[in-house]
Order: structure tokens, then C-alpha cells, then sequence
């Protein structure tokens, strides 16, 4: 048995996870190079990273098929973490988003994505002979309602919006009908302009006003954004350097070892390195997506589903935030921005996919 | 374990494609960035981190030839606020509580009245001061301060405060962007307050004092009108400035030799590159900053104790004055006849050059402006004043030269028949009629005697104007004088009629008249009068105090007309001569030595003949030569339309004493004039004569005039002997 687990797990995903979190510690320590106070982070991140290794093992050793019975109540337990978070939780940066436990906080909105993946997974492979009723994908965005709004009530705009995008690519994956597609899609266009003119905070609309209008965007918000496209574009083929980017050493670029982590990259190590960061990324979602198409069953594969989704608009926000062709929102990239939930929570999907990719259906190993 | 049906293997195709079309995007809006438009990026990368930093130059201190500092660089404090490093809000106070508590108190210190004189001088160790230490006092240094000028009363520029709303907005401001660049909040603040603020530090988080050097002037109004002062660009100049490589709001000199050696004394800025953070906090310097060099120190040929004796001397002199005569402006120069050195240049009243150093009010500059007594105007360069009998010496001098006397010709009262002190001039249009004659007196007149005859030497001894009418004017048929054209070719010769060239601006030409010049500005013809006046330096001429000083320097080194200059030379940061100032000859004037000596000997009778002009002039050991001068001038002070005249009908006079020692080898030239003094022999000759004492005293030993130090140079010295040559004309 170990053999074959060994045999059947994925060390190309392993091997590009550890990567992307490896070159993630790289770049947090250039981004935070100088800074006193910050001075220890990349070493709590190596150390995230440690541990995150180890909860990902746990996961790939868990049969995810056992997950099945226990989807909804963990589901359960993390829309009860939220709603503690909201009563009790430390008030930071305007959004209450963090749990402190010790000198370190938790974001419980990061693991709740993969409750969401978990019981929608579970909820679709159930119904998988009705997915011809309307119910289904009602009963399917349903479920991920409570997550949502919790999340958004935080409030966290963003995470909101990817648990959003999770739930629409399982659903679609799992065999949404074109018809139904087209009655959803109806749906979220009237959804979106009643919640812009009813729902969105100012700073939300602002964000993605930045988008079309710069004129019309708060000058501190645009600020981040226009020093994070003076650090890219300044970076060139090479970048500047590793430890040398002016912007980011020089700190014009704010959340640089967070949220504008891509900038850092893209100025230090310029359009190679930062290219090679996206190619990376698309190189390790196709690799999930193929093992999404070798699951044994429909449960295995709308997780791998869930959790290339999560990866495909965490990357796309992100990084299309850093290069302005996406609204500003706090999403982190995965495997690279300093945070040992968003770490955790990537680290524990990547754990549950070799779970599934360990227990894959026979036709696929032979391939 | 049911296969996947086709739809989802399809649709995970589609996110196969989603995923690499993701990534085409993102590399693809990365090459725009970096690859199109990245030499922009760089550039604005460029702006965000570097900045132009000038490296002012410091300004060069000016000495005086004994090392005493007359111009200097002194701190002068500014406050500043750093937003960034003021204290956090307490919790649960409004907002800006934190910013309050330092800014309460911060502006109760600055808002603080300034004690009035009743703490002692704090002394600030604030950095080490930009002023290069000064070179040793000479010996009898240590001098107590000049009594102070009235005018230094006037109150100096109050501390600039910015207001409180103002200073919150720009905190506010500053927290947005750069909440480490300082801001400005207080300027010119006193020394004591700065001392406050310095001490409360602990109190005061955020707030730092900058030392900004400005002009300093220890010499203070006893060296205004030599030194001058600074300010800023003025408007109309400031396109020729900034071609210069100035900036708008630089200070450059505007008067005096701060102006005249702007060029000197200004050194070279030089600019760095600095990378900077965020904050606007230095990081590091970028390339190779080249230093900025410091303006050259000015060495001057002036002597403050002598610039201190000379003033002293001339304001007891307007102390001592009172009713008709009263004194209130007047100049007194002292120069060295062997180059042309300026060793003393008062002109008084003057003024506090330090006000304008901390930058003067509206109000004092408008004081010093309207001041009837013009004590912003230099009297010792710019003031044109009829020369009266000094101006004889140049009379003697070409008369001797071009042969219309020579040293025995005499001539005076009695050519007329009467020896009265008058002599009558026959009407220029109707010569047969003496009834229609105009009587020119000579200053004896009032006193009730003539002159008699004397020859050109007694006659400038005892200042005999008949003589000098009969040599300019000549005499009816009996004596042809010089004339008004040669009285002017050589008044010209001797410098007079055009600027004396020395270093400072706005020097007056004088007016050496001309039958011309009469006819173009009086529509007149020039009439024998006129050169009678002339002849003793009244009527149309007109010199500056400079000129006579410079043209008796002429007269006493036989012959060498230097341009006075006031700068000796020029020192680099380290002390090293860069570039000495050499005696500048103007020309030499075309007068026989011979007959200079004989012009001498006259002015060498006015101080030792017992009937001279002057024989109160005496210094210990020395011996003076001199020329006396009272000059008749109009004034109108009670307004009643007509010329004032006191209660013997005299006309008031400018009191002059031009001088020159010792007789053998003078080295000093001592020139003073005394507007509205009175007599010259009463009134200038004795300022001269405290300054030649001065002069000599620190001179020490005095024995330098005895006759083993007598050259060869002047073989027939009648000075030799303290005895006055005998009265044999």
C-alpha cells in the first residue's frame, strides 16, 4: 500500500507547490529586505511553509472518499469560526478577517473555500443524475450562500467574489446545462446592478471604478497601483535585481510582501521571472486539471475542480490587480504572498487533490 | 466507479484552454508594461527615488588686513515639524489629539515674548559653526563693541510663525505622501527661544531645528558702507542672475563689496543625487556628488581700529556741532599713497548692515530710506561736494607745470593796490568799467586783512584765495592765469570727473565744468568769474571725497594716481592667497615731480609755517602735510526761498582737511570733509588729526620718521627739520 501510494501521488504537483512557496519565501524576504520591525517574516513563512507541508501530507493521507459524510459539518464549523469572527474577532484594517491565536492571526475565510469546495463537491457529486433540474445549480449556489455572505458581511469583497467563482466552475464542470447557464447568467447581471446600487461599500465600488475611470478613485488608492505599475514596468528583461527594485526597497510599493508580492517579482526579476511565475502557475493548474480528468469518481474530481478554481482567480485577481486590469481587492497569491492561512488553506487543497490523484481510476494510470 | 461522461471531460478541456489563455493574458500585459512602456516606467521609477539636492556654497568671510572678521556666516534657526515622527492619537481621543498636545506646545514656546536683554547669551551647541575659525586678533585686540547706532533700535524682523490652521493642513497633507519631509514652521527665531525648543526636545517629538547660516556682520554699522549686505534677487535681474546659474529665491549681495565681489565671495554650489525612500529620508547618494567649493575669504587693506578711530573722531565732530554749523553727515578716508589702498572708508550716518542680514522689515527699510540724513548713501563715494581750497593743490600744481608761475612768482593782494583780501574782477562784457567790477574776496576779508604777495608755496599755506583767483583767472593785463580749460585738464589728471573705480557701486563722477558744459546746462557764458570760483575749488566743481583723497595721494607720492581699492587680497577655504590685488595705476599725472614737490612744501607750510592753516595738526614725531578746505554752499534750511546765511552774512561751508604723512615717504593719506562743518582748519582738521594719531600710535615705534629712514627720492625736503622753512615767500 505505502508503494503504491507512493507511486500513485503526484510529485510533479508537489514539486511545483513547493516551488511556488519556496520562491514565495524568496520573494517576501527582498520585499521586506531593510524592514526592522518585519524582519523575521520570511523565516514565519518557512516555517508556515514546514507545517503546511505536513498538513498537506495529512490530507493526501486521508481518503478524500471519507470526506463525503463529513462535507457538511465542516462546512458547518467554518460558518460558525466566521461568525465568531464577526462577533469577537480582532478589528483590523477596517475588515475583520483575522482570528488571533497567539501573536499570530488566522483567517478562517481561506479554509472556509475549501468547506465551500468540499460540501459543494459533495452536494453536486450527489445529485449528479439531476443535473438536467434547475434545482441542482439552484440548490447548488444556494449552498454556498451562508460562505458568501459571511465573507462578504466581514467584510471581504474579494474572497466573496472567488467563493462565487469556485461554486459557478464546479457547477459548469459538473454539467451545468447551456440553458441553465443562460438563466444564471440573466440572474447575475441583474445581481450585480442591485448590488451595486444597494449592496457594494463605497471603497468596493471604488475599486472596480478604478478599473474604468482612474479619475474617479480615492488618490490613496490609486497610489499602490500606480507605484505597482511604475515597478513593473521599470523591471524590464531582468528586473533589477534581486534585493534591488527601488520601489520596492525604497518602499514607494505598500503590502508589497502580501497582496503586490507579483510586483516585487516583476520588478526584481523582470519579464523573465515574472513570466516564468505565470508559466509556473498555468503549468501547475493543468497539472491539476489532468488530475481532475483521471478522478475516480465525480466527488474526486469536482474537489480538483474546486481547488484549480480557487488557484485560477486567486491567480487571475492577483495578478491581474498588480497589473492593473483587475480591481483592488485583498486576495492573495497563492503559494506566494507572506500569510499562513492563504498558505495553509492552498497547501491543505494541494494535499486533498493528491489525495484524490492517489486514488485515481485505473484507465488513467495507464495513460 | 462510472466514467465521466463527455460534457465534463469537454468542459475541462475548456478550462485547459481558460488557464493557458489566463496566462497568455497576464504575459501579455506584462510585456506591455515592461517591454513597451518601460523605458517610461523606468523614468517615473527614476523620479520616485531621486532628488536633486543643492549643496550650498559657503559664502566667504571678509577680514580686515589685521584678521578681524567683518562678514561672516552665522546660524540662524528654523523649526520644522516632522509629521511622520509626531506622536500616535492617545486612544479614544479625536483625531490629531496626538499632533495637538506637540503643537500647543511648541507655539507657546515660539509665541513666548522674547526677554528683553535680561538673560545672559545662551551659548547653543548646535553643530559646529559654518564660520571658519577667524585668525588671530592682532595685538590690542578685544575691543568693546562700537557704541551702538541709533538706527540698530530699529526693531529686527520678528521670528516668522506659520499659523496654526495652516500647519495642520500640511501635517494632514504630509501624512498622505512623504510624512517624513519636514515642514517649515518657524524662521529667524531667536537664539534663546531656539535654545527652549532645544531643551523641551524631549517634549517636542516631530519637531527639529535646522541651523541656516546667514550673513553676520561683527563690524555692523561701523563697515556697512564698505561691506554692504545681502537680500534677495531683485526682480528686474533676475533672468541675468539665473543665466549666471542662480536660483529665484538665492540671496546675492546688493550693495557695497558684497555686490562688487559677489562673483569672489559666491564660490560654487554644487548639486547631489540622492536616492531617497518613500519618506523623502536620504538612502544614499547616487553617483559622485562633486563638493561644493567655498567662496573666496576677502582680505581687506581696511583697518577697523583706524575705520573705528576715523567714525569716532567724525561723530564727536557732529557731536560736538550745534546752531548754523550742525554736523550730521559727513566722510572721513584714509589710504595708503603708495598703492592706492584703502585703509579707513567712513561715511556717516550709517546704517546696521546686520538688519538686512536677517532680513529687514517693511518698516525699518522704509525708516532707513526716508531718513533726511541718507544713511544708506555712501557721502565717501557717491557725495559731490564743491572741493573749496583742497582743490588749490591741483591749481598749484598745473600753474607750476605749465609755466604760468613758477616757485618764485608771487602774486596776490596789492596787484590791485590794496591789500584788503578783495580783489575786483572787471566785468567780462564792459572790462573799461571797474565801477561795473565784481569783488572776489579771500577768506582773510572777513578778518579784516589781506594776504599780501606770496609765492605758490606760502600761498597754499595760508590758503590765499586772491592768489589762486590771480593763477586761475589771471589778472586783468597784468597776469594771464591758467585758464578755465587747463584748471579743468588738470583737474581731470588728478581724477576728478569720473569715478575713482574703486570696488564699490554707485560711485559719483564729480563735474570738472567746462565753458561747454555752462553753455549746455546754464545757457550761459563761462565768465572770468567762473574760473576765479573754479580756482578755489568753488563755483561749478564738484568731488567726491574719494576723488580728493586719491588726488592728494597723487600730490604726495609725486606724481602716481592709483585707483583705490579697498581689497588686499583673496583667500581660498584653507587660507592660502589665491589671488592678490596689485596696485592698480590709473595714470600718472603729467606734472613734473619737481613741481609736485613744490605743492608739497605748500602743504607741508599749512600744518608747520606759523601762519599755516592748520598748525593745531600735530602728531608726535611725525611730520603732516595738509590742505585745508572751506566750501561755501547754498542750503535753504528755514525755507524763506532765500539761501541761509548766518549772522555775519556768510554763506554755511563744508568743513575739508586732506592730508598726508609722514612728509618724507607718506604712506597714509587721511581725507575728511564735514558737510555744513564749518571751517576746515577748525572743524575736519583736527578728525584728521586723531586719525593720523590713531594711525601712528599703533604704528608704534615711532621713530620711523626720524631723517636716517629719509630716501634719497625727495633730495630738497624742507620738512626735514620740524622748523618751519621761514616765512620768505
Amino acid at each position: 500500500m505505502r508503494v503504491a501510494i507512493s507511486r500513485r501521488f503526484d510529485w510533479t504537483l508537489l514539486f511545483l507547490a513547493l516551488l511556488l512557496s519556496g520562491f514565495g519565501i524568496l520573494m517576501i524576504a527582498s520585499a521586506l529586505s531593510g524592514n526592522e520591525v518585519l524582519k523575521d517574516y520570511p523565516w514565519r513563512q518557512a516555517l508556515f511553509l514546514g507545517v503546511g507541508i505536513i498538513l498537506m501530507f495529512v490530507a493526501a493521507a486521508v481518503d478524500y472518499r471519507l470526506l463525503t459524510t463529513l462535507a457538511y459539518p465542516i462546512l458547518i464549523f467554518f460558518l460558525g469560526a466566521l461568525v465568531v469572527l464577526k462577533v469577537i474577532g480582532t478589528v483590523a484594517g477596517g475588515a475583520q478577517r483575522w482570528l488571533t491565536v497567539g501573536e499570530y492571526f488566522l483567517q478562517p475565510s481561506e479554509l472556509t473555500k475549501i468547506a465551500v469546495i468540499l460540501a459543494l463537491a459533495h452536494f453536486l457529486s450527489s445529485r449528479e443524475d439531476k443535473m438536467e433540474s434547475i434545482l441542482t445549480p439552484i440548490l447548488g449556489f444556494a449552498l454556498l450562500l451562508p460562505a458568501v455572505g459571511l465573507i462578504f458581511w466581514q467584510p471581504n469583497l474579494g474572497t466573496a467574489m472567488v467563493v462565487v467563482a469556485i461554486g459557478a466552475i464546479m457547477i459548469l464542470v459538473a454539467g451545468l446545462r447551456w440553458r441553465h447557464a443562460a438563466f444564471f447568467g440573466a440572474i447575475g447581471a441583474i445581481g450585480a446592478v442591485l448590488a451595486w446600487r444597494y449592496v457594494l461599500a463605497d471603497y468596493m465600488k471604488d475599486r472596480v471604478l478604478m478599473l474604468f475611470d482612474p479619475s474617479k478613485v480615492k488618490p490613496e488608492d490609486l497610489y499602490n497601483v500606480q507605484q505597482a505599475m511604475i515597478g513593473i514596468g521599470s523591471g524590464g528583461w531582468l528586473g533589477r535585481g534581486l534585493f534591488r527594485g527601488s520601489q520596492s526597497q525604497l518602499h514607494f510599493l505598500r503590502v508589497r510582501h502580501t497582496d503586490f508580492i507579483f510586483t516585487v517579482t516583476a520588478e526584481e526579476l523582470g519579464f523573465l521571472g515574472a513570466a516564468a511565475l505565470i508559466v509556473l502557475f498555468g503549468l501547475l493548474m493543468l497539472r491539476l486539471i489532468r488530475i481532475a480528468g483521471q478522478a475516480r469518481d465525480t466527488f474526486g474530481m469536482l474537489i480538483v475542480t474546486g481547488v484549480t478554481a480557487m488557484i485560477f482567480f486567486q491567480v487571475l485577481i492577483n495578478i491581474g490587480m498588480n497589473l492593473s486590469i483587475m480591481p483592488v481587492t485583498g486576495i492573495p497569491l497563492p503559494f506566494v504572498s507572506y500569510g499562513g492561512s492563504s498558505l495553509w488553506s492552498t497547501l491543505i487543497a494541494i494535499g486533498l487533490v493528491q489525495s484524490v490523484a492517489i486514488r485515481h481510476k485505473k484507465i488513467g494510470f495507464d495513460t | 466507479m462510472g466514467g465521466l461522461r463527455d460534457p465534463r471531460t469537454a468542459r475541462l478541456i475548456v478550462f485547459r484552454v481558460g488557464v493557458v489563455l489566463l496566462a497568455a493574458v497576464l504575459i501579455g500585459r506584462l510585456w506591455q508594461l515592461q517591454m513597451v512602456a518601460g523605458e517610461k516606467y523606468r523614468l517615473l521609477a527614476d523620479q520616485n527615488r531621486l532628488r536633486e539636492v543643492d549643496l550650498p556654497a559657503p559664502r566667504g568671510v571678509v577680514y580686515d588686513r589685521n584678521g578681524e572678521i567683518l562678514a561672516r556666516n552665522q546660524p540662524s534657526f528654523t523649526v520644522e515639524v516632522v509629521p511622520g515622527d509626531l506622536p500616535e492619537d492617545e486612544e479614544g481621543e479625536p483625531e490629531g489629539s496626538g499632533d495637538a498636545l506637540v503643537l500647543d506646545r511648541l507655539l507657546a514656546i515660539l509665541a513666548r515674548p522674547v526677554g528683553e536683554g535680561s538673560t545672559a547669551p545662551l551659548a547653543l551647541d548646535i553643530g559646529g559653526s559654518p564660520t571658519p575659525a577667524p585668525t588671530a586678533a592682532p595685538a590690542g585686540g578685544g575691543k568693546p563693541a562700537p557704541t551702538p547706532d541709533p538706527r540698530s533700535v530699529i526693531k529686527e524682523r520678528d521670528p516668522w510663525v506659520m499659523p496654526r490652521p495652516e500647519i495642520e493642513k500640511k501635517i494632514a497633507d504630509g501624512r498622505l505622501g512623504g510624512a517624513y519631509r519636514p515642514i517649515t514652521v518657524a524662521r529667524y527665531i531667536d537664539e534663546e527661544t531656539a535654545f527652549l525648543i532645544a531643551e523641551d526636545a524631549v517634549n517636542l517629538p516631530g519637531v527639529q531645528l535646522v541651523l541656516e547660516p546667514i550673513r553676520d556682520y561683527p563690524s555692523g554699522a561701523l563697515t556697512s558702507h564698505i561691506i554692504g549686505y545681502m537680500g534677495h534677487i531683485p526682480e528686474e535681474q533676475l533672468a541675468d542672475y539665473q543665466e549666471r546659474g542662480y536660483r529665484a529665491n538665492d540671496q546675492v549681495g546688493l550693495t557695497a563689496l558684497e555686490l562688487g565681489m559677489e562673483n569672489e565671495l559666491r564660490g560654487t554650489p554644487s548639486q547631489e543625487t540622492i536616492e531617497v525612500d518613500v519618506n523623502g529620508r536620504k538612502v544614499r547618494v547616487v553617483g559622485e556628488s562633486k563638493p561644493a567649493v567655498p567662496g573666496y575669504n576677502l582680505v581687506l587693506s581696511i583697518d577697523l581700529e583706524l575705520q573705528r578711530a576715523a567714525t569716532e573722531a567724525l561723530q564727536a565732530a557732529f557731536d560736538r556741532s550745534e546752531g548754523f554749523t550742525k554736523a550730521n553727515q559727513g566722510a572721513v578716508i584714509a589710504l595708503d599713497p603708495r598703492s592706492g589702498k584703502v585703509l579707513a572708508l567712513v561715511s556717516l550716518p550709517s546704517y546696521d548692515n546686520n538688519l538686512f542680514a536677517k532680513g529687514i522689515t517693511d518698516e525699518a527699510y522704509k525708516a532707513l530710506l526716508d531718513d533726511p540724513l541718507l544713511p544708506m548713501y555712501d557721502q565717501a563715494i557717491a557725495g559731490m561736494y564743491p572741493p573749496g581750497s583742497i582743490f588749490k593743490t591741483i591749481v598749484a600744481a598745473g600753474g607750476l607745470q605749465e609755466g604760468v608761475i613758477n616757485a618764485n612768482t608771487r602774486l596776490g593782494d596789492g596787484f590791485d593796490g590794496a591789500n584788503d583780501g578783495i580783489i575786483w574782477v572787471p566785468n567780462d562784457f564792459v572790462p573799461w568799467d571797474m565801477s561795473l567790477a565784481q569783488p572776489f574776496y579771500s577768506w582773510t576779508h572777513k578778518y579784516g586783512y589781506g594776504h599780501g604777495l606770496h609765492n605758490v608755496r606760502h600761498a597754499l599755506a595760508v590758503s590765499d584765495d586772491i592768489f589762486f583767483y590771480e593763477l586761475g583767472g589771471g589778472y586783468r593785463d597784468s597776469f594771464n592765469g591758467l585758464g578755465s580749460k587747463r584748471l579743468g585738464q588738470y583737474a581731470s589728471a588728478f581724477g576728478l570727473g569720473e569715478p575713482t573705480g574703486i570696488e564699490l557701486l554707485g560711485e559719483s563722477a564729480g563735474l570738472v565744468p567746462t565753458s561747454k558744459w555752462k553753455r549746455i546746462w546754464y545757457a550761459e557764458s563761462w565768465l572770468t568769474g567762473d574760473t576765479y570760483n573754479m580756482s578755489i575749488g568753488q563755483g561749478y566743481v564738484l568731488a567726491t571725497p574719494i576723488q580728493m583723497a586719491n588726488a592728494t595721494a597723487a600730490v604726495a607720492n609725486r606724481g602716481t594716481l592709483y585707483k583705490p581699492q579697498l581689497v588686499d587680497y583673496l583667500t581660498d577655504e584653507n587660507g592660502d592667497v589665491v589671488k592678490p590685488f596689485e596696485p592698480k595705476l590709473l595714470r600718472k599725472v603729467p606734472v613734473d615731480p619737481r613741481h609736485l614737490d613744490m605743492v608739497r612744501e605748500g602743504m607741508y607750510g599749512a600744518i608747520n609755517f606759523p601762519d599755516g592753516t592748520a598748525t593745531r595738526v600735530r602728531v608726535p614725531g611725525v611730520v603732516i602735510a595738509g590742505k585745508t578746505g572751506t566750501a561755501e554752499f547754498a542750503r535753504d534750511w528755514n525755507k524763506d526761498g532765500k539761501p541761509d546765511r548766518d549772522d555775519k552774512d556768510n554763506l554755511p561751508t563744508h568743513a575739508w582737511f586732506t592730508s598726508f604723512a609722514p612728509y618724507v615717504d607718506p604712506e597714509i593719506v587721511v581725507t575728511v570733509f564735514v558737510a555744513n562743518g564749518g571751517e576746515g582748519s577748525g572743524v575736519a582738521a583736527p578728525i584728521a588729526n586723531e586719525v593720523l594719531n590713531a594711525y601712528f600710535a599703533a604704528k608704534n615705534p615711532p621713530e620711523q620718521t626720524g631723517p636716517a629712514d629719509v630716501p634719497t627720492a625727495t633730495p630738497e625736503q624742507p620738512g626735514i627739520a620740524p622748523t618751519p622753512a621761514g616765512g620768505a615767500p
